[in-house]
């Protein structure tokens, strides 16, 4: 049972500056490198010097990105509060949620948010395989991984979740492909995208299997770079440089036997339950007073093309196993009723963690997204198949 | 069964103080998993305590290796070195009839013969002098 809330977060805290590095293929740049460009870009976004960031709270530090004390030392921050996770994807709703509770308890007054990954250039971690760290975790890799049986890699772990979804609910690989295919042509009106060459459903289909039934297409980039946001007060962002974007809603990442990495309760996979899983209203909804059909746009994390499909469920946007078709037709695109991940995601525009997509929600907010620009965007969510939320509004 | 083989060349699991009684188990060919004696429950990964009840009255309770193909993945890309040869190579995660999952390869089946629900047994594969591998194959209804 939800604890009654001794603080309302809504609207307390907002987004100031959100600012990235380059993003590309073997950079040969350190990841120190890339975060002290994106932490310069989000200062300069918020009209906020250094000497006023006085907090910092990272996300993927070693072995692939840059570590928080790293970045403070390296880059001569003088930090009262500092905190990092892990080096998971899952944590940047996360982050952002310390962060604002972290202001709103008046142990910090400008939060720096921020990865920066090098998977490609200098680092080449073991993303599967023999060096693979998650592989040799006790009691099983958080994907799934069981290395002696072969089972290695976060992307075996999603493959194992799409072929239960496409056995349990009847969907199809090429249904999928309406995830990467949205999300390309997208990144094709992004000038700071990776991949902006057209991708069909076909071209989809045709693609090599890396991991069966999930094909080189419903896999996300490999890639150098780094995405920050400045977390204020609501009351100082409105007196800093930018339109303050307003953390409206938040809601926390779960852990449990009920919950793999990338489906909700109830799927079926590892040790889940099978049972029927009804999102009902999510509490993000509730702190935010706002409803699904509000939104302008949806963001989730989509390191593969299967977990957007996991996310719309999980939060309610179509029930168990209707999400092939709630994809179909360009409702998920711009120009439709619900545009998702209008960056490109992490399978065309970059794979920044999901802090590219933080950076893109603000830009959306404010008006700054030219060519793909959101009418009068005025309200997006955050909504991860993890089951964490962050609501967005100007 | 077969000889295990001295030059094995796949990833060997690594066994702790929790697993240690599983892998024992399997070489001496029994598959065996944690069982509550406070309230029945029978689970994986193995745990210091029962992770319905907390009770640490546990005993290592043999199960009859049996289950269904629940979920399955195909691997085309190369991870491990010792798996080249074998691309593309399965990894099957089976529902054991007790309730536990355990991910596995399935041996003695084609590809694309592998259906959800697919019933199966346990083959023990002595893949080296200290470990046994828990592996499935079809079975009929």
């Amino acid at each position: 049972m939800a604890a009654s809330p001794m603080l309302n977060m809504k609207d307390r805290t907002a987004i100031a500056g959100a600012g990235s590095s380059v993003y590309g293929r073997r950079l040969m740049r350190s990841p120190i490198d890339l975060a002290a460009d994106a932490l310069a870009a989000a200062l300069d976004d918020a009209g906020l010097g250094r000497a006023e960031l006085d907090g910092l709270v990272v996300s993927f530090g070693t072995p692939i990105g840059a570590d928080g004390d790293t970045i403070a030392q390296v880059l001569g921050l003088k930090l009262r509060a500092f905190n990092q996770t892990w080096a998971h994807g899952r944590f940047t709703a996360s982050c952002i949620q310390w962060a604002a509770l972290m202001v709103a308890a008046g142990m910090a007054s400008a939060v720096a948010c921020m990865a920066s990954v090098s998977f490609s250039g200098l680092r080449k971690p073991a993303m599967g395989g023999a060096g693979d760290a998650e592989g040799a975790r006790e009691a099983g890799g958080s994907h799934g991984q069981d290395p002696a049986y072969g089972m290695t890699s976060p992307g075996a772990g999603a493959a194992l979740v799409a072929r239960r979804y496409f056995e349990r609910y009847g969907a199809t690989a090429r249904d999928l492909a309406a995830i990467p295919v949205a999300f390309r042509k997208h990144a094709a009106l992004n000038p700071g995208a990776m991949m902006r060459e057209p991708m069909s459903i076909d071209d989809h289909q045709r693609s090599r299997f890396i991991c069966e039934p999930l094909r080189l297409l419903d896999y996300c980039l490999i890639n150098d770079g780094a995405a920050c946001v400045i977390v204020t007060s609501a009351e100082r962002a409105r007196d800093l440089k930018k339109p303050p974007v307003y953390i409206g809603g938040m809601q926390p990442l779960p852990a449990g036997r009920e919950e793999f990495i990338w489906a909700y309760p109830g799927f079926g996979v590892l040790q889940q339950a099978v049972a029927d899983y009804d999102a009902g209203l999510q509490p993000v909804y509730k702190m935010a007073e706002v409803a699904p059909k509000d939104l302008d746009a949806l963001f989730s994390y989509d390191a593969f093309s299967i977990l957007p499909w996991i996310a719309l469920e999980r939060f309610g946007f179509c029930k168990p196993g209707e999400a092939a078709g709630f994809t179909a037709g360009g409702r998920i695109e711009l120009g439709g009723a619900l545009p998702m991940n209008t960056n490109g995601g992490l399978l065309s525009e970059g794979h920044i963690m999901a802090w590219n997509h933080q950076v893109e929600i603000v830009r959306q907010l404010r008006g700054e997204c030219g060519a793909r620009q959101i009418k009068d965007a005025a309200l997006i969510q955050w909504a991860n198949c993890y089951g964490d939320s962050l609501i967005y509004h100007r | 069964m077969k000889m295990a083989n001295p030059n094995y060349s796949k990833p060997l699991p690594a066994i702790s103080e929790l697993n240690r009684p599983y892998w024992d188990g399997l070489k001496n060919h029994r598959l065996r998993l944690q069982q509550c004696a406070a309230c029945a429950t029978i689970w994986s990964p193995p745990a210091p305590l029962c992770p319905r009840c907390w009770s640490r009255e546990i005993v290592w309770t043999d199960l009859s290796g049996r289950g269904r193909v629940n979920s399955w993945v195909i691997f085309h890309q190369s991870y491990f070195r010792g798996f080249e040869g074998e691309l593309p190579y399965n990894v099957a995660e089976v529902e054991l009839d007790e309730g536990p999952r355990l991910l596995t390869n399935l041996v003695g089946v084609d590809h694309a013969a592998i259906r959800a629900g697919m019933r199966v047994e346990i083959v023990f594969d002595e893949v080296t002098e200290a470990i046994t591998l828990a592996k499935f194959r079809p079975i009929a209804e």
